[in-house]
């Protein structure tokens, strides 16, 4: 029996060892282009594809080589995986799919049906798989972590996160670092207390856990008064990026709650709207920026973390850049997090930038209040979650944003387990339309060099080495964008609202686009 | 067992016992409809709005149903109602409410019982307001009333929302204020430099589709025109404060909450 168990081991390693994805793979995922190995292309979330054949000559003959009507409900937003001649999808309500990629065919199917009393802001939502070996990673809305085998989709193991009758739920795309599948967990509006944390890709066993808000004794503990930190949320529901050569990993913390009422929650909150570098095989806090101090308006600090190796004042910094939901671009040195630029993208009205130490210099009166208080910019931002990408190719970074205010108010609630713990909402002031813009900025100064303006929201982002910039948008519309003017040069109406980002790969030598459009997926090539 | 219980319950609390039978306890006690209003804030408004009417709940990507309407996708009886918010609906976004309680979630739907009806009585005469519709307002040219009139702005019959008389008058008025969802106005200039502006049936990066006031409608490509702009006016006249007297507006508002109350029953 014991020999048995032994052999099975060997195997398990073996399989996560001798496959085509291995930790090397990862690590030099942007040398291979035809593939999508992880939510953000490569280690450093760049969301690049180097992949060239489509570019402004030739876009006005992309067109769908097929589309595939998953069947799902709900609104899609994942990375799918891209390996040899599969994809690897993931989609609202516990689905996913392995998909032949030479005609959109499903060739399996897994689903867990969701339980009642799920306690979600934003639906049954997920953003993607992780792959390692021959073995796939997804989290479920139930705050569940699966392993599923590649080949046929069955379930090697399942690990419980969390509880979510305690509001706990799970919707990042997993990140495979050496033999560990990293993972975050939602419910910031739920009066969770949140974490990152490390499993073991063979086993599902958890290896670390890093608490986004510390507890009693702990470093930073004394940003909370009273027993506040154990419904302080800090959420981290947006993969991180990771940096193999300082072994950091790097991830952004959600909203402290009650969202709204910073009364009850006297203090900084650390590390909640902050983003924490983590070492890779401990879990052990590195150091951390935290970019709205005290948030009263849900301002996560959960947008893809990018990591860019760029010359600031002259000199070379390995730096990572987040455009926070709070309205600023921010640019840290990655190896001690100290701040090298900050600098608005939208309009914003609560503070009059940020101070030399980090902090925001703030403008008062700007808390919410029964009556309300209009803030700029609102509930969701400035740049919300969507993905980002950073282009090789014009040294660019390009994100999304919602441009606006809202007027925030806020309510005085008590702390019920399971239940929303939010304490106020906020609106769209009277006769205000919000509009949304794609923004490409020089990432060392945060100097907006161009911005398309849009009637609705933009979705996440894609690169090429075509020199285009794709992008979803809350109409349907697939737009493709030159990179370097910000011109849109094609649009493709998709049938349904785009909250996904699009990917490129090839196969057989042509380059593909791929993106999921409510329940369906589509993927486009020149025709 | 069940019976045995329920006796007991009804011996501790009648009234609560009595009501999970036959109705809500908490219908019309003013005390209980408050603290239902403060449950609503806290659980319901961040996806259905403060007014309940699910147009500003701050939940991306979920378009929660309109609760002012009083009537309801998965049944519109009390009971209905409970099984649903204690339970949730699956897929929806909508959560289980079940940890609040008996009793708070009878308080909820007292509360949500109110939405729809009018805050203030009106205080006009319909029927002298209905001549003054047709007649001197000439608004049945673009508000149908049941199924004669224009279609430019919303139909006025049988829209629970329109319980508010001085949302209405406001409405009337000042129409700039508040432009009904599914009204948006769009404002092009053509490449022969007309300048037309109508209800958006769509409107997009690259096109619209634009009704006009005489009922017409064509779609325009952003590529095609000069200009393509959202317009912050409605279509409605805005000199209505002036055309009316303050009594004709008040007669007006009686027959718009008429037409809404009629509605209920048809």
């Amino acid at each position: 029996m014991k020999k048995l168990a032994c052999l099975a081991a060997v195997a398990a390693v073996a399989a996560l060892a001798g496959d085509s994805v291995t930790f090397e793979t990862l690590v030099k995922a942007q040398d291979d282009p035809a593939s999508w190995l992880s939510y953000g292309k490569n280690y450093s979330g760049w969301r690049y594809s180097p992949l060239a054949q489509i570019d402004a000559s030739n876009i006005a003959h992309l067109a769908p080589a097929w589309i595939l009507a998953t069947g799902a409900r709900g609104g899609n937003e994942t990375t799918p995986i891209v390996l040899d001649d599969m994809m690897y999808l993931t989609g609202p309500s516990n689905a996913a799919w392995a998909v032949d990629l030479l005609t959109g065919r499903k060739v399996w199917s897994y689903s867990k049906d969701a339980p009642l009393g799920l306690g979600l802001c934003c639906g049954q939502v997920n953003r993607g798989f992780a792959i390692l070996g021959d073995r796939l990673f997804k989290v479920n809305i139930q705050s569940t972590l699966v392993a599923l085998d590649r080949k046929s989709g069955k379930v090697l193991w399942e690990t419980t996160v969390d509880d979510y009758k305690k509001g706990y739920s799970s919707t990042a795309a997993p990140l495979v670092v050496k033999d560990m599948v990293i993972t975050g967990t939602a419910g910031a509006e739920w009066g969770i207390r949140g974490y990152v944390d490390a499993y073991d890709a063979a086993t599902g066993k958890r290896w670390w856990r890093f608490y986004t808000v510390p507890g009693k004794g702990e470093p930073g503990a004394g940003t909370w008064g009273g027993d506040s930190y154990k419904n302080g949320g800090g959420s981290t529901w947006i993969t991180g990026t990771y940096d193999p050569e300082l072994n950091l990993i790097f991830w952004g913390i959600g909203n402290p709650g009650p969202d709204m009422d910073g009364d009850v929650r006297p203090g900084d909150n650390l590390y909640t709207c902050s983003l924490v570098a983590l070492d890779a095989d401990t879990g052990k806090l590195k150091w951390h920026f935290q970019f709205t101090p005290h948030d009263v308006h849900d301002w996560d600090a959960v947008a893809d973390p990018v990591l860019m190796d760029l010359t600031v004042g002259g000199k070379k910094v390995r730096a990572v850049g987040q455009a926070n939901r709070n309205g600023f671009y921010y640019l840290l040195d990655r190896t001690n997090g100290k701040l090298l630029t900050a600098k608005a993208y939208t309009k914003v009205n609560w503070a009059d930038g940020i101070g030399p130490d980090g902090r925001p210099i703030l403008i008062p009166n700007r808390e919410p209040t029964e009556a309300g208080t209009l803030v700029c910019p609102g509930l969701g931002g400035g740049h919300n979650w969507e993905a980002t990408a950073y282009s090789q190719r014009t040294g660019l970074y390009y994100f999304g944003s919602t441009d606006g205010c809202q007027i925030f108010t806020r309510s005085r609630q008590q702390f019920v387990e399971g239940l929303e713990y939010q304490a106020g909402d906020a609106e769209a002031p009277p006769k205000q339309v919000n509009s949304g813009s794609i923004i490409a900025v020089d990432p060392s100064t945060g100097q907006t060099k161009w911005r398309y303006e849009m009637i609705h929201r933009p979705a996440g982002l894609l690169a090429t080495g075509g020199n285009l910039i794709f992008a979803g948008d809350t109409d349907g519309y697939l737009i493709a964008l030159d990179a370097v003017t910000g011109k849109v040069i094609w649009h493709f109406q998709t049938g349904a609202e785009i909250k996904a980002p699009p990917i490129s790969y090839s196969l057989r030598g042509t380059q593909y686009i791929a993106i999921t459009a409510g329940p369906n997926l589509l993927a486009f090539k020149l025709q | 067992m069940w019976s045995t219980l329920a006796c007991a319950l009804l011996l501790v609390a009648p009234s609560l016992c009595f009501a999970q039978a036959d109705g809500n306890p908490f219908t019309g006690n003013p005390q209980e409809v408050a603290a239902g209003a403060r449950a609503f804030a806290v659980s319901c408004a961040p996806c259905h709005g403060r007014t309940g009417e699910g147009t500003q709940g701050q939940a991306e990507g979920i378009k929660p149903p309109d609760l002012t309407r009083g009537v309801y996708k998965f049944g519109s009886r009390d009971g209905d109602l409970y099984h649903l918010i204690s339970r949730g609906i699956p897929e929806s976004g909508m959560p289980s409410f079940e940890q609040l309680g008996t009793a708070q979630i009878w308080r909820l739907i007292a509360y949500v019982r109110t939405l729809p009806q009018p805050r203030k009585p009106a205080t006009g005469d319909a029927v002298a307001g209905e001549a003054l519709f047709q007649g001197k307002g000439r608004c049945g040219q673009c508000h149908a009333v049941r199924s004669t009139g224009g279609g430019v702005g919303p139909n006025l019959s049988y829209d629970a929302r329109l319980n508010d008389p001085q949302k209405i008058r406001r409405a009337i008025v000042a129409p700039d204020d508040e432009i009904a969802p599914g009204y948006t106005v769009v404002t092009i200039v053509t490449r022969d430099h007309q300048t037309l502006s109508g209800i958006a049936r769509f409107f997009d990066d690259f096109s619209a589709r634009v009704a006009d006031s005489s009922g017409g409608e064509r779609t325009y490509l952003r590529d095609e025109v000069i200009s393509m702009q959202r317009d912050t006016h409605s279509l409605m006249p805005d000199n209505y404060g002036t055309v009316f007297s303050s009594a004709e507006l008040d007669d007006l508002v009686a027959y718009v909450i008429k037409l809404r109350t009629e509605g209920r029953g048809q």
